[in-house]
This record gives C-alpha cells, structure tokens and sequence, in this order.
C-alpha cells in the first residue's frame, strides 16, 4: 500500500535581491506602514533614531491597503526609485 | 508516495498519515490512486491543474493534491466541485488570504452551499445545520482545512499563528435552506441565478447564537443582533466590518410574515448596530480621554447593507438564529463562486 503525499511546496521563483549596503550612514530611507496599530508610530521613531544615530532621511513611505495585501507595483517602483534601504513587517 | 510495512492493517496506514504531519488531528482516510483518480473526474479535473494561486505566498494549489486531501477528509468524489469552488473561493485576490488564513483570529474558512448541488449532495441545511451528523457538511468543509494545511502551507504555529482558533475551523459547511426561505437565496442575492451552484466563503472569527423567544415583529428580534453584533470585543471595529448572519425557522418567518425585505433587515442592521464612542473608549477599543462629545456620537459597525450576508438555514422549531462576525471587510472580501457542475 501507498502513502500519498497531500503537501505541496511553495513554488520556487528567482528573486534578484539588491546588494546590502555597508552602512546606513547618510541613505534614503523608505518605510512601508501595513498599517497594523501603532505600526506608524513605531515606524517614525525607528525613522527618527536612525537619523539621529546615522542621518538617513525618509524618502519614501507606503500606507499598505492592509496588512493582509500585498504593496502594488506603483508603491514598489516609487520605494526602488526613492529609497536605499526600505523598513517593512511590523507584526503584532 | 512511499511503502510502508503495515500494509495489511488499516490503522496503521491511518497512524502512517499522523506520523507524516498530515492530518488535522482527526484519522484520515488512506487514499488511493483509484480514489484520487474518481474524485478528479467528478471535477472534470486533470491532476495537473492549477486551481488556484496565492502569489505572495508562492502556493500554486494543484488538482491532484486537491483531490487527496479531499479524499483523505472523506469526500465522496461527487463532493469534489464543491471544493474546488471554495479553493478558487481563497485564491481571490479579494479574499486576501494572508490574513484571514493566518491571523491570531483564528477564523474558520465557513462555507455556505446554494443551488441544485446542495439538494443532490445531501448538505444539510435543516436541524443542526452547523453541527455533526452529515457527511457532506463535514466532509467538505474539512477538505478546504486540509487543503489549507497541506497544499497551502497553513499549518498551525507556522503560517497559521491562531491564538485560540475555534472548532470551525475543523469544518465549517452548510447549506441554505432554500425551500422555506422568506426572500431569494444568497448565491442570488449575490449576482447568481437561482439555477446556479454556488459556494459563498467567508472567514468568521466566531458563532454567537441569538436567542428570542419573544418578539413576534421584526424591530425586538433585529435589535437583538444589532446588540451582539456591536459589543465591544468585535474585532476590527477601527474600519467597519462584513457579518454573515444565519435566520433559522422561527425568526425567518417573524420577517416573512411582516413583509420585511432583506435589504429592510439589512438597513435596520446597518442603522441600529452601534455603540457611542465613549462606551468604545471606556473599553479601550478606541485609543484616547472619553469627552463629553463622545457620549452623544455613535460609531457604527456596519458601512453599507450588502457589507450584512443574509443566509437562512436550521431547524424549523426553536428561537434562534446566529450572527458569524467577518474577520474584516476592510482586510478581506467574502467571495461566492459557481460550482462548475451539471446535474446528470
């Protein structure tokens, strides 16, 4: 007798990660907010230490439609086009 | 596939299933090429299929894997098109699935069944509509719960961080009682025709029956649901919400009988269905200094009538009925969809 296996793997697809940086001295920050409760809170102090410990300024920011959707392709062309680095997934 | 050496013992191919992670925590049944293969052609299913897809998840919900969870929940394989609607039903981008399949909400994927199906399938839409007792109810609504686990990557403590989850999310199917119904069917309401199949999903954090033995006009009896619908521990009270609400027997005909529409007890719904922003405050549930203005403003739950789904099922005797909250309109969309199906 057999065992038939019921899973299924996520599908694998190739993602061109961008090169990290060195530092965040001085880069264009961009912040994606999923609008989770207090995430916008959260998100502008984080901004605010990071300028003052490394002058990044925010750039760019992206009020998700909501937590459970994904950003669309304008609000990822404008966060690539704007930003060196790019803080997003603030859980609860 | 694999061997395994306790071939000629049943259970333990059953224990075969638990010891590979893939149950719900219920035995399954041990499928077969013969069985996956029936249940596919009920579907007019080929094994390769794609149903369905979440792309932010990478998960392609493929046929053949479709069909032996559904046959290790039970189904018989003329239950199959049934299924297949309801996973297309999870794979709309409307849906969001994200967060409804993984939230601490914990939500049961409910399925409502309309149309010649239900009747040839025996879904019970009668006395213990929710409950145990039909294989159909039970059957399919555990196959889209296994499927989510296993095809979808959705399993308890990984991509489902349910912080109590509840028992529908085992199973949670049944159909509408359209026989004795005081308006047109839900799958109608919603764009269908009444010769249409038809599976409406929405994902429900819980089931609060409502009793009232007394109201004999529609007003007493509504005010009711407007009261559970609108307590203060209602989840996302911050951007309005969608419900599904079940009228059994009794309460459907206090509607029937006094003629009120369903967009009448929808609207009555949307109007009465809130609770002043100091009550909201005073529980936390709205950051910020209760102010005097508070005491006389009132925020309501419900945004637009179609926002309330209207079902009518369950026993013909007794005074309740159920309000199933939605995990959130603003994060997530009921969605209703044809069963490709012809009746034979």
């Amino acid at each position: 007798m057999k065992l038939f296996d019921p899973t299924s793997k996520p599908v694998e697809r190739a993602i061109k990660l961008a090169p990290r940086p060195a530092s965040p001295r001085g880069l264009r920050l961009g912040l994606v907010d999923n609008t989770k409760f207090n995430s916008d809170t959260l998100l502008r102090k984080l901004a605010e230490r990071l300028a003052a410990r490394y002058h990044v300024t925010v750039s760019a920011t992206n009020r998700k439609r909501s937590p459970s959707h994904e950003i669309d392709e304008a609000g990822i062309a404008a966060l690539r086009a704007e930003s060196d680095l790019v803080i997003s997934g603030i859980g609860d | 596939m694999s061997e395994i050496d306790e071939a000629a013992d049943p259970a333990a191919l059953i224990e075969a299933y638990y010891d590979a992670g893939w149950t719900d925590g219920l035995p399954v049944v041990p499928p077969s090429d013969a069985s996956i293969a029936a249940t596919l052609a009920a579907a007019s299913l080929q094994g390769h299929e794609v149903l369905g897809e979440i792309p932010g998840r990478n998960i392609e919900v493929i046929a053949d894997k479709a069909a032996t969870n559904a046959v290790m929940a039970g189904c018989r394989p003329e239950y199959m098109p049934v299924v297949v609607a309801a996973v297309k039903s999870l794979c709309e981008a409307a849906f969001a699935y994200h967060g409804p399949a993984s939230s601490t909400g914990g939500s049961a994927m409910v399925l409502v069944v309309n149309g010649p199906i239900a009747r040839r399938l025996g879904i019970n839409s009668g006395n213990n509509a929710f409950g145990q007792g039909h294989r159909p109810n039970a059957t399919i609504g555990r196959a889209v719960r296994l499927i989510m686990m296993n095809a979808m990557n959705t399993r308890p403590g990984f991509l489902d961080r349910a912080t109590l989850g509840n028992p529908g999310k085992y199973a949670f199917c049944f159909a509408e009682h359209e026989e004795d119904h005081p308006w047109e069917p839900l799958h109608v309401a919603r764009g269908l025709k009444s010769h249409d199949s038809a599976v409406t999903l929405i994902a429900s954090n819980s089931v609060y029956q409502v009793y009232n033995q007394l109201a004999a006009t529609p007003e007493p009896l509504l005010r009711c649901f407007a009261d559970a619908l609108g307590n203060a521990g209602s989840p996302n009270l911050r951007g309005f919400n969608e419900t599904l609400i079940v009228f059994a027997g009794e309460h459907a005909d206090i509607l029937k009988t006094a003629g009120w529409s369903r967009g009448d007890v929808q609207r009555f719904l949307v109007e009465h269905t809130r609770r002043r922003v100091a009550d909201y405050k005073r529980a936390a549930r709205i950051p910020g200094a209760v102010t005097a203005e508070d005491e006389t403003t009132w925020r309501h739950v419900f945004e637009r009538p179609e926002d309330i789904l209207i079902a009518c099922a369950g026993g013909r005797a007794g005074s309740w009925s159920a309000c199933l909250p939605g995990w959130g309109k603003k994060w997530t969309r009921s969605i209703t969809t044809r069963v490709e199906w012809r009746e034979t």
